[in-house]
């Protein structure tokens, strides 16, 4: 266990050593509320109470999903800049080296989203500790779920990476606008909606709206998102400790 | 036991076999070179014994541990150097070691002077606050060497340890793997570099197109070619007839030629030929004016057991 964090550690020392992305990622969350989702918020504001909260929490989600697929590129490219080899090669099991990715993913998921969700519940005055910390949790949970998914994609990288960048991109594309991370399902079309439920991202962005007090009526059910939330982070990250374990290996060579 | 057994271990990729039924072992304590041309199978043979690739069939063991069951355990007693060094592109190289060193739980009260000691031995200290990004070839390879060094593994692999590095970095290189090997490491080293080999090995494997050729001393291996010592002897008159039949009659593997007052054999040992030559020539009335014995090198070596010359194979 001691390696492990170890390891972790000297993952995440890398990722504060690249402090100028986060003040960025802060920057433009911020620029997204105050100009879009206020503008949105207006629009939509007679049908959805308090749209620029839901668009706040839409947009957090969105941060875990991207930070989530960082931590599949960010395996892809340790396999790419040649470390995974050397990685693989520590005294570490490959349960425990998914471990230490997984901590990598959690710690740059909570410096991404934490500042913008104390933020945005501070903005809309509904700032409690309590909500803060389920926010937390079911965004933590989301986020291994992503990791999860991106680390088992991550065999495809092995092949070729352009096929991995294309499939991450449609993969992308497909959870985050089928999504209801910025719209409510029961407002979403007939021909839309089926597609909906099968993004993660929907039951965790009305798990996150649910926690921090949002109307139920404009959301799914909390106690299918949770297992549907806490399901997809147990069978992906099983998944991928089982890829990692038995079926990526760290180079070809003759 | 052997610090490393393999039986029958095969690694394919797609249709490409690299390694072929390979039976391989090495015995504790010892520098065995694996010697052979790009594509022989070294890198992916290392590659299986420290866990990072799976063989497709056959088994592998490191100190008695089987390297697909118990890899965690596997790779607590080895330590890599990769062909290609591996690096953290933004990292410094002390900070890699330490972080190696704090990986394979090297006492951390010894660790600074242990890592401080190691880069001056391989004169990579004034680079210390370098990134990696920014060490020639030369330096990120001696700091892949660095590793082991000072993670003093049960086995110690080194993949082609010295490509890149210039002639007195080889050297050092080399002192200080024997040096593990000394203070108790047994010690792998794969290379294509003939005198690399010769330095170092206690014993040679020959890799061929995935399968082991031969394996022994490296003076064993050159005994075994027939006629692979020459020499060459002057005399002080004209080689006669009678002689060439007299020494042709001394038995052994020997081929000879001669050319006015010179004599060319070709012999499997010639320090067991040359004195029968000498004995034979006194009694045949014959003076010899001098004596040149040439050993084959380890590409004549290769080249016998392989039908193929080491150097610019792919």
């Amino acid at each position: 266990m001691n390696r492990v964090l170890t390891l972790a550690a000297y993952n995440v020392r890398i990722l504060l050593s690249e402090r100028t992305w986060f003040i960025l990622a802060w920057a433009l969350f911020g620029l997204q509320i105050a100009v879009y989702g206020s503008l949105m918020s207006k629009l939509v504001s007679t049908t959805v109470p308090n749209y620029l909260f839901f668009y706040g929490v839409g947009l957090m989600v969105i941060t875990v999903f991207d930070s989530g697929a960082d931590v599949g590129r960010h395996f892809v490219e340790h396999a790419h800049e040649g470390e995974l080899p050397y990685f693989l090669s520590l005294p570490v099991s490959r349960g425990g080296f998914l471990a230490a990715q997984a901590i990598y993913g959690v710690a740059n998921t909570m410096i991404k989203v934490l500042p913008p969700l104390i933020g945005v519940l501070w903005f809309v005055g509904d700032l409690t500790i309590q909500g803060a910390v389920f926010a937390l949790i079911s965004m933590f949970l989301l986020g291994l779920g992503i990791t999860g998914i991106m680390v088992s994609m991550s065999f495809i990288a092995f092949k070729s990476v352009d096929i991995y960048s294309a499939f991450l991109a449609g993969l992308s594309a497909l959870i985050v606008r089928f999504s209801t991370v910025f719209y409510p399902l029961i407002f979403m079309p007939s021909f839309y909606s089926p597609i909906s439920v099968f993004s993660p991202l929907t039951y965790g962005a009305d798990l996150t709206r649910w926690v921090l007090g949002f109307d139920p009526n404009f959301l799914l059910n909390p106690i299918l998102a949770a297992a549907v939330v806490t399901g997809v982070a147990v069978g992906t990250l099983s998944l991928s400790a089982r890829i990692v374990d038995k079926v990526i290996e760290g180079v070809k060579a003759a | 036991m052997f610090a490393v057994e393999t039986l029958n271990l095969s690694k394919r990729y797609g249709k490409t076999d690299a390694l072929r039924g390979l039976n391989f072992t090495v015995n504790e304590g010892e520098i065995m070179v694996i010697l052979g041309p790009n594509g022989s199978g070294k890198t992916t043979l290392l590659m299986i014994l420290c866990t990072i690739l799976k063989p497709s069939s056959g088994t592998a063991k490191v100190v008695g541990i089987d390297v697909v069951e118990e890899g965690t355990k596997v790779r607590e007693v080895m330590g890599i150097a990769f062909q290609e060094a591996r690096g953290f592109w933004r990292h410094k190289p002390s900070s890699i070691l330490k972080f190696h060193a704090s990986m394979f739980d090297i006492d951390p009260a010894k660790r600074q002077d242990l890592i401080e000691r190691t880069m001056k031995d391989l004169e990579l200290w004034e680079s210390r606050d370098k990134m990696f990004m920014h060490l020639s070839g030369g330096q990120a390879k001696r700091l892949e060497t660095a590793k082991v060094l000072i993670q003093q593994p049960k086995l110690a692999i080194f993949d082609e340890p010295t490509s890149q590095v210039d002639l007195r970095g080889k050297r050092k290189i080399w002192d200080k793997i024997r040096e593990l090997r000394d203070q108790g490491s047994t010690v792998i080293v794969a290379t294509n570099e003939v005198r690399e080999a010769e330095y170092l090995a206690d014993r040679v494997t020959i890799l061929h197109q995935g399968q082991r050729v031969v394996c022994d001393t490296i003076p064993k291996l050159k005994d075994a070619i027939a006629g692979g010592d020459i020499v060459e002897v002057d005399f002080e008159d004209p080689v006669s007839g009678k002689l060439v039949k007299d020494l042709n009659g001394l038995g052994g593997d020997v081929s000879l030629s001669s050319e006015g007052n010179q004599l060319r054999a070709k012999v499997s040992r010639a320090e067991d030929w040359v004195p029968k030559m000498t004995s034979a020539s006194y009694v045949a009335g014959a003076k010899i004016a001098s004596i040149r014995i040439t050993e084959p090198s380890l590409d004549d070596v290769f080249l016998h057991f392989t039908g193929k010359a080491l150097a610019g194979q792919p």
